[in-house]
């Protein structure tokens, strides 16, 4: 079988096998409603309050402070959206390059007579807590702004906007889905953090939203009594045991692994840019994801990069999409000032666990001559 | 598979991708909205295509279905490219999904334009 490349663990990573393991008995035998009274309930709900235990301890907090959650979307629109409604009118600060869950979220609140505003980025793609200072209004009734951006990997000073946040009184919440697992975060100036399962080698369709106790906040969804009464719905149960195990699988390797694939990141970018002439990285060069090298190739369009990847077994992801005719680059870059020759030709790689140096050289090789092909195929000018 | 073998060899592979020198009709077209454009070279000699060249910037697709129809146009009347429809140029790929069509309509707009400049130069594009 020819070599196959996985780059895109930003999108999605697999299942951890120790995860796995430990997920299984919940979809058979152990397979109660945790809010039932009788033994079959009860075996449940020891398996949701071990992972909200585990999830507990890896962030430092208590556990009843965690909220359990359908993904990572949910968890968003509940933070803004709750934090929001709670105070029943406002201002809301958040930035330009958070993900959609973040940015619709709050255009959607915008609609509901909410004010937001939204902050811009520098080039390498992050947020100057002065502005986010300076945004504050005297109704300013919440801040959100995301730990990383997913499709550069830029990290934001999220500590220093907590303290600010924290000195203004206004609530804090931040969308850690791709870093929760992968970096250390301080969450004392935060009030409430996004987080996800599938991210981290855990299943999809599980996530989490850890509440700071005292923070006001609403539910968006109503039903029963669970989670506190903060998320209505019969727990996941199966995908919640495998995001505990899959923290506690984290909390072990995420150090290591932390420095391993930095220097495999680092060795993709150095690679490509020793053999394929304009390219450059997007994203801060040292505040950065560990396993996130977006690169763009002036001129070429980044869906035919991805193709060419795809042929040759490697799985990476295009910064821009065309569809239906519509060339859109990357609204992450475009608020980062990218060109728009640059934007449209941006490649995400992210690399994860799994990830070799071999496999890093694979997709340098690789990369060169679907570039210097696609270049050939252009119309002097257009680049 | 969202392309088919055709459009994969013909974007892996693209047959006559590059300049011409002294071309005998030129043809640009571009897709409104979307940064795809195809630019062809036409020769011809005795009111026919005797050799084609193609610069194309966009998608995948766009790029296979310029070498694709460069190959399937050569040796054809030249008026008879005028009337070059989008679906020969989807057939000539093996077809597209419904979000890439406009792949073969920027093809067959710009090989239209080429052979309309190569008729409309002085020695008709037949010299």
């Amino acid at each position: 079988m020819s070599r196959r490349v996985y780059l895109d663990h930003n999108a999605s990573t697999p299942v951890h096998p120790e995860v796995l393991a430990e997920m299984l008995p919940f979809f058979s035998e152990q397979f109660g409603n945790p809010s039932s009274v009788h033994g079959f309930g009860r075996e449940a709900r020891a398996g949701l309050d071990l992972a909200r235990e585990r999830v507990a301890r890896f962030l430092a907090v208590a556990p009843e402070e965690i909220v359990f959650t359908s993904g990572g979307t949910e968890s968003d629109n509940l933070g803004v959206k709750g934090l929001a409604w709670a105070r029943g009118r406002g201002h809301l600060i958040t930035s330009k390059v958070e993900h959609h869950a973040v940015l619709r979220a709050c255009q959607w609140l915008e609609g509901q007579g909410f004010a937001v505003t939204y902050v811009g980025v520098d080039g390498h793609g992050m947020v100057d807590p002065d502005d986010v200072k300076r945004a504050i209004r005297p109704d300013t009734i919440g801040i959100s702004i995301m730990h990383a951006n997913s499709e550069v990997g830029t990290v934001q000073p999220v500590g220093a906007i907590g303290a600010i946040a924290r000195v203004a009184g206004v609530p804090f919440h931040v969308d850690a889905v791709q870093t929760f697992g992968k970096i250390d975060l301080d969450l004392a100036d935060i009030d409430a953090l996004s987080f996800s399962g599938h991210k981290i080698y855990g299943p999809k369709g599980v996530a989490g939203l850890w509440i700071r106790k005292g923070t006001k906040m609403v539910s968006v969804q109503h039903g029963g009594e669970h989670e506190r009464r903060r998320r209505a719905g019969t727990e996941n149960v199966p995908g919640i045991v495998g995001l505990g195990k899959a923290v506690e699988v984290r909390a072990r390797d995420m150090h290591e692994e932390r420095r391993r694939v930095t220097a495999l990141r680092d060795r993709l970018w150095e690679g490509i840019r020793a053999r394929v002439p304009d390219a450059r990285l997007n994203g801060h060069p040292t505040e950065r994801l560990p396993g996130t090298a977006n690169i763009s190739y002036r001129g070429v369009e980044s869906e035919s990069v991805v193709l060419g990847l795809d042929l040759k077994g490697i799985g990476v992801s295009a910064g821009s999409a065309c569809t239906s005719g519509n060339v859109e680059p990357s609204y992450v870059l475009v608020a980062m000032g990218a060109p728009l020759d640059w934007a449209v030709g941006a490649v995400r790689h992210s690399l994860g666990r799994s990830t070799t140096a071999e496999d890093i050289d694979y997709v340098v090789e690789s990369v060169e001559p679907i570039v210097r092909k696609l270049r050939a195929t252009m119309p002097v000018g257009v680049a | 598979m969202r392309y088919s073998p055709a459009l994969l060899d013909h974007f892996l592979n693209p047959r006559n991708a590059g300049l011409m020198q002294e071309p005998d009709g030129v043809g640009v077209d571009e897709y409104e909205g979307c940064g795809d454009l195809a630019r062809f070279f036409l020769r011809v000699r005795e009111g026919r295509v005797s050799a084609v060249r193609f610069q194309t910037y966009g998608c995948g697709p766009t790029i296979a279905a310029s070498s694709a129809a460069s190959e399937r146009v050569t040796g054809r009347g030249v008026e008879e490219l005028l009337s070059l429809e989008s679906q020969e140029v989807e057939d000539a790929v093996d077809g597209l999904p419904d979000d890439r069509k406009h792949a073969a309509e920027v093809v067959a707009g710009a090989l239209r334009a080429a052979a309309l400049d190569a008729l409309r130069r002085p020695r008709g594009g037949g010299h």
